[in-house]
């Protein structure tokens, strides 16, 4: 099925990622972060001094102790960094000098989906999908209505997937079988980009494909759930990125077990972009010296439109795929309202940046004003490509009225969904945040 | 000093654009803030108050007899409007600023345009307490008490407006307030006026109405500097072209209605130019925070406010001025709309769900 996306921007930056390798990185220091999942509360299976291997499990969920996280490299781990209230922020393990990252594991062949299932349950890979609604990691007793794989990211500067899985073809087309056994044979969603270079999505069988164009978020995994098979309350649907697809499927196709990501470095402020492969909790301090270094640049992991800021640990996060790098913005201008703005970024054409469409535009993080009450009620439909109302859902999340929600289609929507509303709104809401809290108000209800 | 935190801060950000960055998950933000929108309505305003400052001064000196220069026409109206101006924000912004302390929040930029306005929608020579008392009952009880800019349901400018209308219709109303210091024989009655009195052979031409040069509010007079506001405020996307098209629309249907049934000797297109139609139109009824919030919605809104100014205007004779009383009314109207129009999306979401699994 072709869907034409209409709705939604392309915020074009500079400083996409060329398509050269960078290195493979394995630092000394790898941290892993409960946080990284969301909403996981972690229960501890190692205690500082113990050795680790690749797969030796480091903490499991509260909610359900199946569901473990996994060392991926052979170390011993050094210290348990608590925050506030002794919650859990990392585990942080030294890694043995000259270890492979990647461990053969002997099993016998599954019979079925449920011997799929606990095998990746028991090697930490079942972290690997996730769920909506909430974007968690699903409950292994509940089987999905379908498996969505998103074969592009429409974020700006995201990476062409083709070259993430360069390498990994094999693998991923042997995953996507394994994951569809896995869920009990329901449909897998091949999402592609129309147009784009999908010889290996092409290749895929027992699954249906589907082709997106337009603007971002033609990309998100949300978009495409909302247009194949909305959701409704009670029902679920796993949505699993292509590379972890191809770890899964490495993993039952030659027993190997490896957490190894391939990440863009990008961004108009990265002192130097390129692709680069390491696994998840790999402390990326000395790869990004220079941008860390900087007080005026800020590193994401993750895009500029939803990403987290790295700072405390400048790690690779579990998902990760894309790094991003900006200038931090904050400058103050003098009667900054009343300039012409020929250089600012703006969907209105209130500055007169319409003038000059071939310009670079400034990217920074300024704010660009202060928060007041949502007043302008079109921008949000300028940018949102649901069939929902986003204004009226954002207004229920805030008051958290969780059956005006429901009704609204909350459930089909995750905050990345709302990060172009957040981008554009000029009362400087912060939609993600909104949308999120509501969700854990919905998801704790419920 | 905290006690003045909310005007420091709301000067210093006047002055400087504020230093603040993203710490959410979208880490690069739109340029466009409130302060940006709303300084492009007042840019937006600014040909028809130019030209108002113009046709209070040329009013005034036809009246009397004099034959002067355009400058001296101009400058006359812009010191007509200067005191009323400063005394619209003096008093509006004192009683923002003063909520704004004890919500501690930052000042809102809304008043702004709601000061900018309250001087086009009044006579030149409204006693400037009038102004004052109007500004402040409007800006408390149309906004403040609701939670401020942005939480209101009324235009707070067309409240003022309809505050000295009821409270002391004597200034606002009548043949003889729209010329600035008329001298005792001359009737300087709006078009809007003549028709009422049943004298419509006195009306003016369409010509005359589209140009301006007429008695009437500061600001609404020139149809030409209205578009040219209209056509700012379209193309910057900062008014909603789903609310002042249809508000035309809805206008120009019930005018033609209105005279092909005989209730209304004038042409329908004359409606559309007279009085504060097209300025409410424009500047009024896009207010998107009274303004119903759905596209939909919006339509309705529009229509609706547009069948309303005619129908008061041509049924009521005590209304002439029928725009401020229909978006008023539509005000609190729209929620209503919003609410009908939400509850028919829930239901056609629930459809079209049910219709894609049965495809499927």
């Amino acid at each position: 099925m072709n869907y034409v996306i209409t709705k939604g921007l392309d915020l074009k930056l500079s400083g996409g990622a060329p398509d050269s390798r960078l290195a493979f990185v394995t630092p000394d220091t790898f941290f892993i972060r409960p946080s990284d999942f969301r909403w996981m509360t972690p229960k501890l299976h190692v205690q500082a001094g113990d050795r680790v291997h690749v797969g030796t499990p480091l903490f499991c969920d509260k909610k359900d102790e199946r569901v473990v996280v996994v060392s991926p490299v052979m170390g011993t781990v050094r210290e348990i960094v608590r925050g506030e209230k002794r919650v859990i922020e990392a585990v942080v393990i030294d890694r043995e000098l000259d270890s492979d990252t990647v461990a053969t594991v002997d099993f016998a062949e599954p019979a079925n989906g449920q011997g799929i299932r606990k095998l990746l349950l028991q090697y930490g890979l079942w972290p690997c999908l996730r769920q909506r609604p909430f974007s968690v990691i699903p409950s292994p007793d509940v089987m999905p209505k379908s498996v969505f794989v998103p074969c592009f990211d429409s974020n700006p500067l995201a990476p062409d997937f083709c070259l993430l899985l360069r390498g990994k073809e094999v693998d991923f087309l042997s995953g996507l079988q394994m994951l569809k056994r896995a869920a009990g044979d329901v449909p897998i969603h091949l999402c592609m980009r129309e147009g784009a270079d999908n010889l290996l999505f092409e290749k895929a069988e027992n699954v249906q494909r589907h082709y997106f164009s337009g603007p971002h978020p033609s990309g998100n995994v949300g978009t495409h759930i909302h247009l194949i098979d909305p959701l409704d309350k009670g029902e679920t649907v796993w949505y699993v990125d292509p590379q972890e697809v191809a770890r899964i499927g490495a993993f039952f196709r030659e027993h190997r077990l490896g957490f190894a990501n391939t990440v863009v470095l990008t961004g108009p402020a990265a002192a130097q972009t390129g692709c680069f492969t390491a696994v998840y909790g790999a402390d990326l301090s000395d790869l990004l010296k220079e941008e860390l270094g900087a007080d005026k640049k800020r590193v994401i992991s993750g895009s500029v439109l939803s990403g987290n800021k790295l700072d405390r640990f400048p790690v690779l996060g579990f998902h990760d795929r894309q790094i991003t790098v900006i200038d931090e913005g904050g400058q103050r201008e003098l009667i900054g309202w009343l300039l012409p703005g020929l250089r600012k970024w703006s969907l209105s054409r209130t500055f007169m940046a319409w003038l000059t469409p071939k310009r670079t535009y400034e990217v920074n993080t300024s704010l660009h004003g202060g928060r007041r009450a949502i007043m302008l009620t079109d921008v949000y439909d300028k940018v949102f490509p649901f069939d929902l109302m986003p204004l009226q859902l954002l207004k229920a999340c805030e008051i958290k009225d969780i059956e005006q929600m429901e009704a609204l289609g909350i459930y089909e929507v995750d905050d990345e969904d709302f990060a172009l509303c957040e981008l554009v709104c000029p009362s400087k809401t912060e939609c993600q945040k909104i949308v999120r809290e509501a969700l854990w108000e919905l998801a704790v209800s419920s | 000093m905290r006690k003045f935190n909310a005007l420091f801060d709301a000067i210093d950000t006047f002055l400087r654009t504020p230093a603040t960055v993203t710490d959410g998950r979208c880490h690069v933000r739109d340029a466009v803030d409130m302060k940006r929108i709303m300084i492009t309505v007042m840019m937006a305003l600014c040909p028809a108050l130019l030209f108002g400052w113009w046709n209070v001064g040329y009013q005034h000196f036809v009246a009397v007899g004099e034959d002067v220069t355009f400058w001296s026409c101009f400058f006359y109206g812009f010191l007509k409007w200067l005191p009323l101006v400063i005394v619209t924000y003096v008093s509006g912004l004192a009683v923002e600023v003063l909520f704004a302390q004890i919500r501690k929040e930052e000042v809102a930029e809304g008043f702004f345009v709601t000061g900018f306005l309250i001087p086009m929608i009044m006579p030149p020579d409204v006693p400037l307490w009038i102004v004052a008392v109007a500004t402040i009952f409007a800006v408390i009880f149309g906004k403040e008490v609701f939670g401020g800019t942005g939480y209101n349901f009324l235009n707070p400018a067309l409240l003022a407006r309809a505050f000295v209308f009821f409270a002391y219709p004597s200034v606002i109303s009548g043949d003889n307030v729209w010329i600035s210091n008329p001298p005792d024989a001359v009737s300087g009655a709006t078009p809007l006026t003549l028709v009422m009195n049943g004298h419509a052979e006195a009306m003016p031409t369409t010509w005359e109405l589209f140009v301006g040069g007429i008695p009437g509010c500061i600001g609404e007079t020139c149809k030409i500097a209205i578009l040219l506001g209209a056509a700012i405020l379209l193309f910057t996307q900062v008014a909603d072209w789903r609310i002042m098209i249809p508000v035309f629309a809805g206008g120009y249907v019930t005018a033609v209605v209105c005279q092909l049934t005989g209730l209304c000797p004038v042409a329908a297109h004359d409606q559309l130019l007279m009085g504060g139609f097209m300025f409410g139109a424009v500047f009024m009824a896009t207010d998107p925070v009274t303004a119903a919030h759905t596209r939909t919605g919006k339509y309705i809104y529009g229509f609706l406010i547009g069948v309303f100014a005619i129908l008061i205007r041509t049924l009521n004779k005590g209304y002439p001025e029928g725009m401020m009383l229909a978006i008023l009314l539509m005000n609190i109207f729209a929620p209503l709309i919003d609410w009908c129009v939400v509850q028919r999306h829930i239901k056609l979401r629930q459809k079209r769900k049910r219709d894609l699994r049965f495809k499927t």
